[in-house]
């Protein structure tokens, strides 16, 4: 069996190789990697709008008084009323399909205006709709079937005529993530008026609900 | 004798070319230029995973959430920074991927105020 020897020309070789793995090491550690496995990645985000007018638009109101009445998808206004065995609620939701977002887009801010044609010393409160409804379809009686929040998301007054605009960016945030925006009941949670609001079908344009939109994607 | 002090030179000049050179590289000091970018060292997963964020009615971002996160990242450290549109830090958060069934949705709160408008990207990385 050969003995293996250290020359000095190995020795020279084993120091220089060593040498060079130390500097290796140091070059990592100098980068923060270490013996830590990282990994690092970015997402950039496409921002826009998508501005919706009465073309997109879909209302109704519905009557207490005349529960299976759909009367209220043609109308030119939206009733709301609190008054005990006649109240009137109202909807209005957006078709959001041409904005062409994907459910992993979100609303960077959004709001909705209203144009009071009749005031009253009401509080509109506005409370989210979560399941799919239609004008021609709904009534008082359908509305115990849609899936509404119980809590209302954004509130005005109606004590003047004229626009008001209400912010409406978590629900519009949400309803993109869910795929469709059923838009909001509008009920008056205080005062004793019957109020109304213009509907899409409304002859005067500016009298028309209308939604700001912007987003990311 | 003559050839062993010439070997033994070549071996200290080498030795301390070495730790030069690891010197200047632990200083940061290279001849090349620093850039920055992604790059996967052997970690649980190689993909740049996507995210959503929620976001109050304020348009503040209120929580960040990272999709399909593999399993094989639980208890690693998941970091988020949302940037504007400099690659400014806007807010930062991180937390521990949990453990879970197939991909993980991670959630990341605790950003501050930040207005989504502002936000142009997010930069993310996962540490072990």
């Amino acid at each position: 069996m050969r003995r293996f020897r250290i020359t000095p020309v190995r020795l020279a070789s084993a120091i220089a190789v060593g040498s060079l793995a130390c500097a290796g090491v140091a070059y990592a550690a100098s980068l923060g990697l270490a013996s830590n496995k990282l990994h690092a990645w970015s997402q950039t985000l496409t921002k826009g709008t998508c501005n919706q007018t009465s073309t997109t638009a879909d209302d109704t109101y519905v009557q207490q008084a005349l529960p299976t009445s759909t009367a209220g998808g043609t109308a030119t206004t939206l009733t709301i009323s609190p008054l005990s065995g006649a109240q009137d609620y109202a909807f209005i939701r957006f078709d959001l399909s041409g904005c062409s977002l994907p459910t992993t887009a979100g609303a960077d801010s959004a709001t909705l205006t209203v144009y009071v044609t009749t005031s009253g010393s009401d509080t509109i409160s506005l409370f989210p709709v979560y399941s799919s409804w239609s004008s021609s379809t709904l009534t008082w009686n359908g509305v115990s079937g849609l899936s509404i929040g119980s809590t209302a998301s954004t509130s005005f007054s109606a004590s003047t005529s004229g626009t008001k605009t209400v912010t409406v960016t978590a629900d519009v945030d949400a309803a993109i993530k869910a795929g469709a925006l059923w838009g909001w009941e509008l009920r008056a949670t205080s005062g004793i008026a019957s109020v109304a609001i213009g509907a899409s079908e409304n002859g005067t344009a500016s009298k028309r609900p209308s939604m700001t939109l912007s987003y990311e994607k | 004798m003559k050839r062993m002090t010439n070997i033994l030179g070549i071996v200290v000049t080498t030795t301390l070319l070495s730790v030069g050179v690891a010197a200047a590289a632990s200083l940061g000091i290279g001849t090349g230029q620093l850039s920055a970018g992604n790059k996967s060292v052997t970690g649980c997963t190689s993909s740049s995973l996507t995210a959503t964020r929620n976001v109050d009615n304020s348009g503040n971002v209120t929580q960040v959430n990272v999709t399909s996160v593999p399993q094989a990242c639980a208890g690693e450290l998941l970091a988020v920074t949302l940037e504007n549109s400099s690659h400014a830090s806007l807010g930062t958060a991180s937390t521990t991927v949990g453990t879970c069934s197939g991909g993980c949705t991670v959630t990341l709160t605790g950003l501050g105020t930040v207005s989504a408008a502002s936000v142009s990207a997010y930069a993310f990385s996962l540490t072990q």
